[in-house]
């Protein structure tokens, strides 16, 4: 039932920067997020085993698990604001309708960041239980993954808003979607994937850490990439045929745009193969960036193929006022010069012995 | 209404707002204030060469970076979560009105967050100057994003030209932008300033403790300086309606004005006490003290602000339960349930007349009241009211109450709310209770229960009617209308008509009428909804009573000259006189 969808408010400009913005600061949220999630599990691994190189990759990891988070966190929210510009009306029916594990988001990474930063500080004293941070914050992590999946379907799914007439206490999850649980395995086997290549860099790029914990680190991290990815094949295509057939169709020659890309996708997912099982490392770090983009944008196909008898980002009213925008642009361009500029100073500090103790 | 609504009738979107934004409001203000703090007390450590000065100055730094980062950070993430599941429709205004704003927002949260994570990783490891400099950029980043956040914030109370215009710039730079501007700026120094107090409580060196005890104490009382005059700047731009609010003519914000100044008075006299008379006396407790006293201040100020917008979540423009203000005649004309999106039912008929109202008290009463929940419990509000007494009251409830919304819907959904409200969560029975009246048809009883008893009680119109004959009623019967302005002609037959006049005519012989009092109409239609006459319920009733006629007839034409805001009783002379009358005797023997 169409009329469900709730009448969306007019925008300042026209939506193609909205759609570019988002599919900038999308995918670098998800690959921290995928960075977070990896280094979470490794340092949960890592620390379990009796093994002292292991240990100490696992203390360096945890200091890397609050700026993961933070950022994550960070880019999370641009990637928020601009979808909201672009499908708030779908999307705050959606978070309503489980407006309880919605919210439940907030307490749990509240909850997770203290953990990770109890991790960090006190990694040389815990003990017993203490250890398992880094479970409880993986623990969390991947129900948060779970409570955005229904949330992202959910509002791509009109006609199950109905179910609000029975039920309007915010309880509803979007379990029935035969696409959910792949869509779900997609994200979160990718996603460690990611997060197992971003470890073996870690270990590469970090060069104050040991040696041997560094290999440690590119070993093992390699190897979860390479695993994980053959996983992701199986997730990937489960996915694809879960799918309801009109949208699963444009990939697979209805729409030649989707299909290409799709091919492109594939072979950028073989090439990364091949270069993770030859150890090229930074070979695949430079293929996986343009396959997150790749991926994120076939992700855009899939949800406009499902909204498409109920709604499209074409029929969004402009009003037209840009001065705003200019102003973001030169804020953006001042931010990013500081940034690089408090990075580079950073790292200069780290590159020279400390000055005092 | 375009909109869905999350319905926790006991808990109440408005408290889940508060608890999470008050949390967040006080560490964002506190995260801009701190960072000027460190950078200055980090400067005194260099100028005075200080290592404990600048070991206490790290040591604050990483208390800072946690509670920014972690609670300020995600609580902030928490508000925009919260928001858009309470009032989408408000936050999709705010989002496209003002998306570049937030995405500016955005790009000075991440240069904050790099430039602590920066600032304190790197204490020690870079030379003074540049580590300076970065504390400095995180500074005004952070402040930076307050100019941005208040700049949407004041929009919504004080939207300016942007009503008319639509222009992002007429709603940023608003009305209240500038003095709100400076006010919060205060406000964030001094929570810094508290903050540190409370970090040097724990310092063991006393040599430093007293040092920066005293450098903390001076912050928070140099920061209320500017606070007092940009605060009084700030009231003094409000509009009429919303600064009458804040002055008292509502009795909440009243007592929450008068917390945050005990607030503040608690919080100047520690920190002066502390500073000028005994430094030594800076114990933990008393910092705590000092710092909750803090924390309500702040508390009550951003309540304030939030509930002197009300009818209004923004100003002239949308109403807290997201009505647009233009909309309000079309609904009223056309009927809520048919323009609503997200509701179960099209419209008011005599069967769903529980649904209907349970409907539409969800889309336009859920935004600010509960149900038996602790914040605004409608249940409290409307206990004392009768079914026809809340119908009318709904009807002129925007006038009574400048903060209310107006109710927008046609008069059958008005009943519809007064029903659910009275029969669905009072719980009182709308119709009167079975009475055998063996004298009269079935017939009569039953068209009386179908027409009349949606408004009127049995009780009621027993009573109302008790001086009347039979002919008086069945004529009544044919002028509602006149008798009553909200009440609609009978459209019946006339032979329908003399059924239930004779019906009306025998509950008089059936039951034990009380003699009809006219003042007692008048209170249930004024009064009876903030004013109980139940002793022990109402603290003004000892006030009153005992008092004469005259006395009380003289202070009804006085209303809105008393202390606590009430408006003033619109009612014709003869109205007033016969509510005196009944007021005096009523609380001639004490409260009944």
């Amino acid at each position: 039932m169409t009329t469900l969808v709730p009448m969306p408010d007019t925008m300042p400009v026209a939506r193609e920067y909205f759609q570019i913005l988002l599919m900038l600061v999308f995918p670098l949220h998800l690959m921290l997020m995928n960075a977070m999630l990896g280094s979470t599990a490794v340092a949960l691994y890592a620390g379990w085993k009796r093994d002292a190189v292991l240990s100490r990759l696992a203390h360096e990891l945890a200091k890397a698990l609050p700026f993961l988070v933070a950022f994550t966190v960070n880019l999370g929210v641009a990637a928020l604001l601009f979808v909201q510009v672009l499908y708030g009306n779908l999307f705050y029916v959606s978070s309503i309708l489980m407006g309880v594990y919605w919210l439940a988001v907030i307490p749990l990474l509240l909850i997770a960041y203290f953990a990770v930063y109890r991790y960090d500080f006190r990694f040389l004293s815990l003990h017993g239980a203490a250890k398992a941070l880094p479970a409880f914050a993986l623990l969390i992590f991947i129900c948060i993954a779970f409570i955005y999946t229904n949330n992202m379907t959910l509002m791509l799914n009109p006609l199950k808003w109905q179910a609000y007439f029975h039920n309007s206490a915010g309880t509803i999850l979007n379990l029935g979607d035969a696409a959910l649980v792949p869509r779900y395995l997609h994200f979160m086997v990718g996603g460690m994937a990611i997060g197992g290549l971003f470890v073996a860099l870690f270990g590469r790029l970090k060069r104050n850490m040991e040696p041997e914990v560094r290999v440690a680190a590119e070993n093992f991290g390699m190897g979860m990439f390479v695993y994980l990815t053959l996983l992701q094949a199986i997730a990937g295509f489960w996915f694809l045929m879960s799918l309801p057939q009109k949208v699963m169709l444009l990939f697979l020659g209805e729409d030649v745009a989707a299909t290409a890309l799709f091919l492109i996708g594939i072979l950028c997912v073989l090439l990364v193969l091949v270069a993770g099982i030859k150890k090229k490392m930074y070979v695949c770090a430079g293929l996986v960036v343009p396959l997150v983009y790749i991926m994120v944008s076939l992700r855009a196909i899939v949800r406009d193929g499902y909204l498409k008898p109920h709604f499209s980002t074409e029929s969004l009213h402009v009003i037209p006022q840009y001065s705003p925008m200019y102003c973001f642009f030169a804020v953006l361009a001042v931010g990013v010069f500081t940034i690089f500029w408090l990075v580079k100073k950073a790292a200069g500090s780290f590159q020279r012995p400390q000055s005092k103790e | 209404m375009n909109y869905p609504v999350w319905y926790l009738p006991t808990v109440g979107g408005g408290t889940l707002i508060a608890l999470i934004s008050i949390i967040h409001v006080f560490i964002s203000h506190f995260a801009v204030g701190g960072g000027l703090y460190l950078v200055l007390a980090e400067r005194k450590g260099l100028q005075e060469n200080s290592r404990a000065i600048l070991d206490f100055t790290k040591t604050h730094a990483r208390f800072f970076m946690l509670m920014s980062l972690v609670m300020g950070g995600i609580t902030g993430v928490g508000i925009w979560f919260i928001i858009s599941l309470v009032n989408p429709a408000a936050t999709s205004l705010l989002i496209h009105t003002f998306v570049f704003g937030w995405a500016a927002e955005w790009v000075f949260f991440i240069v904050e967050i790099t430039a602590i994570f920066v600032y304190f990783y790197c204490f020690d490891r870079m030379d003074a100057r540049t580590h300076q400099i970065v504390g400095w950029i995180y500074f005004i980043a952070a402040w930076l994003s307050l100019f941005l956040i208040n700049g949407i914030v004041g929009f919504m109370l004080t939207p300016g030209d942007w009503v008319v215009n639509h222009n992002f710039w007429s709603g940023f730079f608003n009305p209240s932008f500038w003095p709100s501007l400076f006010f919060r700026t205060s406000v964030s120094l001094m929570l810094a300033g508290v903050y540190a107090f409370l970090a040097t409580s724990y310092l063991k060196d006393p040599t430093l403790k007293f040092t920066m005890t005293k450098y903390s104490a001076k912050w928070v009382l140099l920061s209320f300086l500017p606070a007092v005059p940009s605060g009084y700047w700030y009231l003094s731009i409000l509009p009429n309606q919303v600064r009458a609010l804040v002055e008292g003519a509502s009795l909440t914000i009243q007592k929450t004005v008068q917390y945050g100044l005990y607030a503040v008075i608690i919080l100047i006299v520690g920190t002066l006490i502390l500073m000028l008379v005994k430094p030594a006396f800076h114990t933990k407790p008393v910092s705590f003290i000092v710092l909750v006293s803090a924390f309500l201040f702040m508390g009550a100020f951003e309540w304030t602000r939030e509930a002197s917008r009300r009818p209004y979540v923004i100003n002239e423009f949308m109403y807290s339960n997201s009505i647009l203000k233009k909309d309000v005649e079309e609904l009223n004309s056309e009927g809520f349930l048919h323009e609503a999106r997200w509701v179960s039912l099209r419209g008011v008929k005599e069967n769903n007349l529980l649904e209907a109202g349970h409907e539409i008290f969800k889309n336009q009463c859920y935004a600010c009241h509960t149900i038996r929940g602790i914040n605004n419990d409608i249940a409290v509000r409307t206990a004392l009211m009768d079914y026809p007494s809340l119908f009318n009251y709904i009807g002129k409830i925007h006038e009574v109450r400048y903060f209310m919304p107006p109710f927008a819907g046609t008069e059958a959904e008005r009943k519809a709310l007064a029903y659910y409200i009275i029969k669905g969560i009072q719980g009182k029975d709308v119709a009167a209770p079975e009475q055998r009246q063996p004298t009269v048809s079935g017939k009569g009883k039953e068209l009386f229960k179908t027409h009349c008893t949606l408004c009127h009680p049995e009780d009621l119109v027993k009573t109302k009617t008790a001086a009347w004959d039979r002919n008086r009623i069945r004529w009544a019967l044919d002028n509602l209308n006149r008798l009553q302005s909200a009440m609609p002609d009978y459209q019946g037959t006339p032979e329908e008509k003399d059924l239930i006049a004779d019906y009306i005519s025998s509950l008089k012989t059936g039951g034990v009428a009380e003699t009809h009092d006219e003042g007692q109409e008048v209170y249930q239609k004024n009064c009876a909804m903030c004013h109980t006459l139940r002793g022990g319920e109402n603290p003004l009733l000892p006030r009153i009573t005992g008092w004469s006629t005259e006395k009380i007839r003289g202070l009804l034409d006085r209303l809105d000259k008393l202390q606590g805001g009430m408006p003033p009783l619109q009612v014709p002379g003869e109205e007033k006189d016969a509510l005196a009358g009944f007021l005096a005797k009523s609380l001639q023997g004490g409260s009944r």
